[in-house]
């Protein structure tokens, strides 16, 4: 099972924010790669990107592929309508990435039932089209 | 230089709590503002200061703005006004503004409100209609990761995975809250018993919460008056002390998405908790009853570990049978039913309950309550406070 979209509501959900930030991960996306933000001096991962570095401030950021894998740090199944762009049951997970280390995200399942996650179970990044523009990152099980 | 009693709540006045109130938000305001001023013994135009709250974000609706309900009370002009950001984490920082704003001069008497009506209003928390326009909800909204609920679950999901806590923990957490509403006629569950066997068996909405481990959906308002402790003399009611505010936010803290550092937990509390305590020059042991922001049954017992009752992973434990946080227990908590059962008013009811228990007036009065602590929303920046008899 997998999250299931209603269309009608595309423009109201799907479009992301990402205009008035600059902000590779979207960018990234467009190419349907999976990219976090990573202090050119001192090496620290940030997401959702920052303006400046946490631990040394400074404000050189690349932008660096993920290897997409990741294990499962927690989740929640949806079961209760909050809108009928998602039709529920549908799992949210949350996503600790293997290789950026203090990176998390948030995404969806595509190829399980809420009933076989479980936490640490090893994920791999896919992207799913939602929109015609959009492609967004979401998890399937490693070896599924 | 403290803030510590340097103002008082000196007035408490609510609305009816109700699935469908029949008038504006900014009605209710006014309601409950002239009832807090009828229970001080103030009159209307004494009012010189208010201070608000709002959800910054996500409902960016706000329906009740300060302006809109001085104009409909006839008040001529504010000397102070405030408004404080993130929903209900704000609750005890917005009175923590008036307080300053009391010692400070730069009002006398400071009315503190929130009016809302999601039960029948056009702004439903926990359902929202589009993707905010904030950047961060870019990352959240596209995948059906759209409501409180479904966030605070991932959170205590995890923090129940940690600690071993479990579902019936959480369970008397829900059935302490309901014991309490069936002493307040005021609360909307009053007259609504509940059991561990209906908790438990009641369906998941976001796992692992159900209905019943989620506040209530009410329309209704709830307002304070905050004044300095000379004014309250001349004033009707036995004033509630403001011994100690706190404030807190971490080490990257979102708005409810807080998912990125080490532990998620609710570090916030950490620090909102040890800035209170400091002020109020009082530790864990020398509160007698506590208002904990409860919009979550799971976040009670991480407050409790938060707040420093117990230690981190013996939250669940504590409220295990629910005797340590029952009226004659330990440390007994939301004595009016909280906002699991008796209204989700973005915790300021919560306060309101926190005074009555410091003039000895609540419908679940904890004997000889000398200090009180209130808590704010939690997965937020948040706040608290510490209310006392003065002495
Ligand atoms: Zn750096």
């Amino acid at each position: 099972m997998s999250i299931e979209y209603n269309p009608k509501y595309m423009k109201h959900f799907y479009d992301p924010v990402w205009e008035n930030f600059e902000d590779g991960f979207w960018q990234g996306i467009k190419q349907r790669k999976l990219k976090f933000q990573k202090c050119s001096g001192c090496g620290t991962f940030s997401h959702p990107p920052r303006v400046r570095c946490p631990k040394c401030k400074g404000e050189g950021w690349e932008w660096v592929e993920s290897s997409g894998k990741g294990r499962i740090y927690s989740w929640t199944v949806a079961r209760q309508e909050v809108h009928p762009a998602f039709r529920v049951p549908f799992e949210i997970v949350l996503v600790e990435m293997e290789n950026e280390p203090g990176v998390r995200l948030i995404s969806n399942m595509v190829d399980c039932t809420p009933e076989e996650i479980s936490f640490d179970m090893p994920v791999e990044v896919c992207f799913r089209e939602v929109t015609k523009e959009w492609a967004l990152p979401m998890f399937k099980k490693v070896g599924g | 230089m403290s803030l510590k009693n340097k103002a008082c709540i000196v007035g408490i006045g609510s609305t009816e709590f109700t699935r469908n109130a029949g008038r504006s938000e900014i009605h209710l305001a006014v309601d409950a503002v002239t009832a807090a001023c009828v229970d001080a013994g103030l009159e209307i135009d004494q009012i010189d200061g208010m201070s608000s709250y709002g959800t910054a974000g996500i409902y960016a609706a706000e329906l009740a703005p300060d302006i809109d309900v001085a104009r409909s009370l006839g008040i001529p002009n504010l000397r102070y006004f405030g408004q404080t950001p993130w929903g209900g984490g704000a609750s005890c920082g917005v009175v923590a503004h008036a307080a300053m704003a009391v010692a400070s001069g730069v009002a006398n008497y400071v009315v503190c409100y929130r009016s809302l009506k999601p039960a029948s209003g056009t702004v439903r928390y926990g359902r929202p209609t589009a993707i905010p326009a904030e950047y961060r909800y870019s990352y959240y909204m596209p995948y059906g990761f759209a409501s409180p609920t479904m966030w605070v679950a991932t959170m205590a999901k995890r923090w129940m995975h940690e600690t071993g806590a479990t579902r019936e923990q959480l369970g008397y957490v829900a059935l302490v809250s309901r014991e309490n509403a069936l002493r307040n006629p005021r609360a909307m569950f009053y007259g609504r018993p509940l059991t561990m066997e209906e908790y438990l068996h009641s369906p998941m909405s976001s796992d692992p919460f159900t209905l019943h481990d989620t506040c209530l959906e009410n329309d209704g308002a709830v307002a304070l008056i905050v004044t300095t402790p000379e004014r309250a003399r001349d004033l009707k009611q036995k004033p509630a002390f403001i011994a100690g505010v706190g404030f807190g936010t971490s080490y990257d803290s979102h708005s409810m998405t807080s998912f990125y550092r080490d532990s998620i937990g609710l570090p916030e509390c950490t620090e909102a908790a040890r800035e209170v305590f400091r002020m109020a020059e009082l530790t864990q042991k020398d509160i007698d009853v506590a208002q904990l922001y409860d919009a979550f049954t799971a976040t009670v017992p991480m407050q409790l570990e938060t707040y420093g009752f117990c230690k981190y992973g013996e939250g669940g434990a504590f409220c295990q049978g629910g005797d340590r946080i029952r009226l004659g227990g330990e440390l007994p908590i939301n004595t009016s039913g909280g906002m699991l059962a008796e209204a989700y008013i973005h915790g300021m009811n919560m306060i309101a309950e926190g005074v009555r228990q410091v003039r000895g007036t609540s419908t679940s009065q904890v004997k000889d309550a000398q200090n009180v602590l209130v808590t704010g929303g939690l997965g937020v920046p948040t706040t608290a406070l510490i209310l006392t008899q003065g002495n």
